[in-house]
């Protein structure tokens, strides 16, 4: 056991002074929505099982000194052309799943493979390299399902295909798998529903995540992560390194994107990963994580608050300030103020310690 | 490990608080107590965007709030809706939740409902949705709504240019530009009013105006309007009405037809909020939302300046219609009166929220998605 300092409770606040502060704001929030706890669990519960997968993607590479990772949304893309794959191909169920994941795997692989090497070319640049890179990805995506659906891709459902005889429909029905994971073993408590399944995948993927790091790979990050210099002069295979958490990065984007989608239900072509690196940032950022330390336990806090907050929002602000509409600007003003102040905080206390160094 | 004791511990924390004010809050709400509450017996959800996505729909939702009270529980989707699918389908699952909401109106169908459908219909499988505008695929969201209501835009290609001829025009001037015309529905409209119009024996007249997302700006689209109506009414002649497919031509549109005698038949998304309060400067100070004065108003002023006879709008904006209407038919299915499947019902309720007839369209034989056109007013016609 190590000899843990006496830390004064000054200490622990500023340390963790975001998730103490979401904390609150979610406690004042779940009081002003007036809204019955089996709703607000069995909604944060379907969020947490919707979200975790793909927030946990984001610590390997910010372990790896590759900071907050934008690019994972290159991750989301692939995913969702597996998912357009087993759409047109009506493969049903689990089977669809895995189908999804086979056939967006190797594209994670080049996707993520590309967006490692230009981040080995950005160094200390990742994190705006890798958010113009999703939208340069983006428009590739929209110029191959756009164009490129119904004449090179043989897609060839008419409900998937637009009535000019290519390009992809703005919305794909995932019927096929719709919840075939969520609904492989559910429990129901109460009036909250368990999807113990997915939370299965999620507890895998953070065992894995730990895992991961006591072993050789895993410490060469750390290094890499902490100096890439002194790792280096160690012998440690930066750039390779780096690669590596790329690439876990990407291919768990895209199988998180395909356990949110299977939740959902529907794929919206064109939009559906658009959401996805901003988000889930947000929910690490707000679980106490910072663009060089991020923990698999902050990972999943962050996830929870961050949703819990969105879902009583809206309600607290109608409550509290007697308008639909007003509960709408107060929603998107609490979380994204946070989302900044949580920014702004950690640059502040990077540097003060730069101060005291 | 203590990163999980540390979240654990806050998971408890939360959940202790929200058990703490579920008690509290409980009381205020009417919700599900061991005995029925008397009256009212049951709630319509609403879901709208805000003033700044639509307003003509926010405002319909807070008139029927204003009509029935309590029984209206009304909530919004986010303004950045593609982006945020998850908080609509909440609203949209937070209005299920409540037991005594009985049916859920949606105005715009933003992307997230039909998900929010499916998730509600787990738990709750007979209830009752009416969507306006769908934005998902029609096809899918046919399948799962209840009942539904568009535009029929592409319809509105044969009643503009019917209207026009019986506001005596013998040519019809159509501005566009590439990028509209590149849209499917668009560009199949201009075909069919060119071809009406040759049904008719108007002379159809197509008019690239600059793209206001161009280089200049709307400022440089609308100065294009309003230079260009007078060379076009110089060398037609007066009796030529004027259309444009885009929203923000439409005040200089108005302004410029007004000032040389041509005639306008539609605005591109008729509404009388579209274009003529700007294009008349109208004060809707204290009128706004409320269709009959502001109609009124615009009367007196095309009237005023010579236009009798010559300008016309749908009455009322037809989102506005579709969402009164869809309340209105959502109580009466809801209290057995009728089905929501019965024509006569719909078409009636439509028509009594919009004071004017209106041509309804089933999009496919056997789904339940109805398209409408609304029969315009003219202003100052005898």
């Amino acid at each position: 056991m190590e000899a843990k300092p006496k830390r004064s409770l000054r200490l622990f606040i500023r340390d963790n002074g975001v998730p103490i502060m979401f904390l609150a704001l979610c406690g004042l929030g779940v009081v002003a929505s007036g809204k019955p706890l089996g709703f607000l669990l069995q909604e944060t519960i379907g969020r947490m099982a919707r979200n975790s997968f793909i927030v946990l993607s984001l610590v390997v590479p910010i372990v790896a000194g590759l900071g907050l990772n934008f690019a994972i949304v290159l991750g989301a893309m692939a995913g969702q052309a597996g998912l357009i794959a087993v759409a047109e191909a009506k493969v049903t169920g689990l089977a669809g799943i895995f189908t999804a994941i086979a056939v967006s795997f190797p594209l994670a692989l080049l996707l993520g493979w590309g967006a490692g090497s230009i981040m080995n070319k950005a160094k200390g640049r990742e994190m705006i390299a890798g958010m113009i890179l999703g939208f340069f990805m983006n428009g590739v995506y929209m110029l191959v399902f756009l164009f490129g659906a119904g004449t090179i891709l043989p897609i060839k459902d008419p409900k998937m295909i637009l009535p000019q005889g290519y390009g992809l429909r703005n919305t794909v029905d995932l019927q096929v798998i719709k919840w075939a994971l969520d609904n492989l073993l559910k429990v129901r408590l109460g009036p909250v529903s368990l999807p113990l399944a997915t939370f299965a995948a999620t507890a895998l993927l953070t065992w894995g995540i730990s895992k991961l790091f006591s072993t050789k790979l895993g410490q060469d990050m750390r290094a890499a992560g902490q100096d890439m210099r002194i790792a280096e002069v160690a012998g440690i295979q930066v750039d390779r390194t780096r690669m590596v958490a790329m690439l876990i990065s990407t291919v768990l984007a895209a199988i998180g994107q395909i356990l949110f989608l299977q939740n959902i239900g529907t794929l919206n072509v064109y939009d559906s990963h658009g959401q996805t690196g901003t988000f889930a940032i947000a929910a690490l950022l707000v679980g106490g994580a910072t663009v060089t330390k991020a923990t698999v336990g902050q990972a999943l806090l962050g996830t929870f608050m961050f949703h819990l907050l969105f879902i009583v929002s809206p309600y607290a602000g109608q409550n509290l300030l007697g308008s639909a509409m007003v509960g709408e600007y107060f929603r998107a003003f609490v979380a994204y103020a946070v989302i900044a102040f949580s920014l702004a905080l950690h640059s502040l206390q990077r540097g003060k310690m730069a101060i005291r160094r | 490990m203590r990163v999980f004791s540390r979240l654990a511990m806050c998971v408890i924390l939360v959940s202790v608080m929200l058990a703490g004010c579920a008690q509290q809050a409980t009381p205020p709400e009417p919700g599900p107590g061991p005995e029925p509450v008397t009256t009212p017996a049951f709630k319509i959800g609403i879901l709208t965007g805000t003033v700044s996505q639509g307003e003509d729909e926010y405002r319909a939702a807070e008139q029927v709030k204003a009509k029935y009270g309590d029984r209206i529980v009304h909530v919004t989707y986010p303004d950045n809706f593609m982006q945020e699918q998850e908080t609509t389908i909440s609203q949209l699952t937070g209005l299920a939740a409540d037991p005594d909401v009985k049916a859920i109106v949606v105005c715009q169908a933003v992307p997230g409902t039909a998900a929010a459908i499916d998730k509600i219909r787990e738990d709750r499988p007979d209830l009752p949705f009416i969507v306006v505008v769908p934005h998902e695929d029609v096809k899918m969201m046919e399948g799962k709504a209840d009942l539904m209501f568009e535009t029929n835009n592409l319809e509105r290609g044969n009643t503009i240019v019917q209207l026009a001829k019986d506001m005596g025009a013998t040519h019809f001037l159509h501005y566009s530009f590439p990028r509209h015309m590149a849209m499917e529905l668009l560009a199949a409209r201009r075909t069919m009013m060119e071809e009406k119009c040759q049904e008719l024996g108007i002379e159809f007249v197509f008019v690239t105006a600059p793209d206001p997302t161009g280089p200049d700006g709307i400022p440089g689209a609308q100065r294009f309007i309003l230079e260009d109506v007078p060379r076009q009414v110089a060398q037609l002649g007066k009796d030529i009405c004027v259309f444009s497919t885009n929203c923000g031509m439409q005040d200089p549109l108005i302004k410029a037809a007004l000032q040389e005698g041509a005639i306008f038949a539609e605005q591109c998304c008729p509404s009388p909020t579209h274009g003529y309060p700007n294009a008349l400067g109208l004060d809707v100070q204290g009128i706004a939302g409320d269709m009959p004065k502001i109609l009124q108003a615009i009367e007196e002023k095309v009237v005023a300046e010579g236009g009798a006879g010559r300008f016309a709008s749908w009455p009322v904006p037809i989102n506005m219609v579709f969402l009164r209407a869809g309340v209105e038919l959502a109580m009466k299915a809801v209290e057995g009166e009728i089905e929501l499947t019965d024509e006569a019902a719909i078409k009636a309720a439509l028509e009594a929220e919009a004071g004017v007839p209106m041509t309804l369209t089933k999009y496919s034989p056997e789904g339940n998605f109805w398209l409408a056109v609304m029969d315009s007013v003219i202003f100052g016609k005898k």
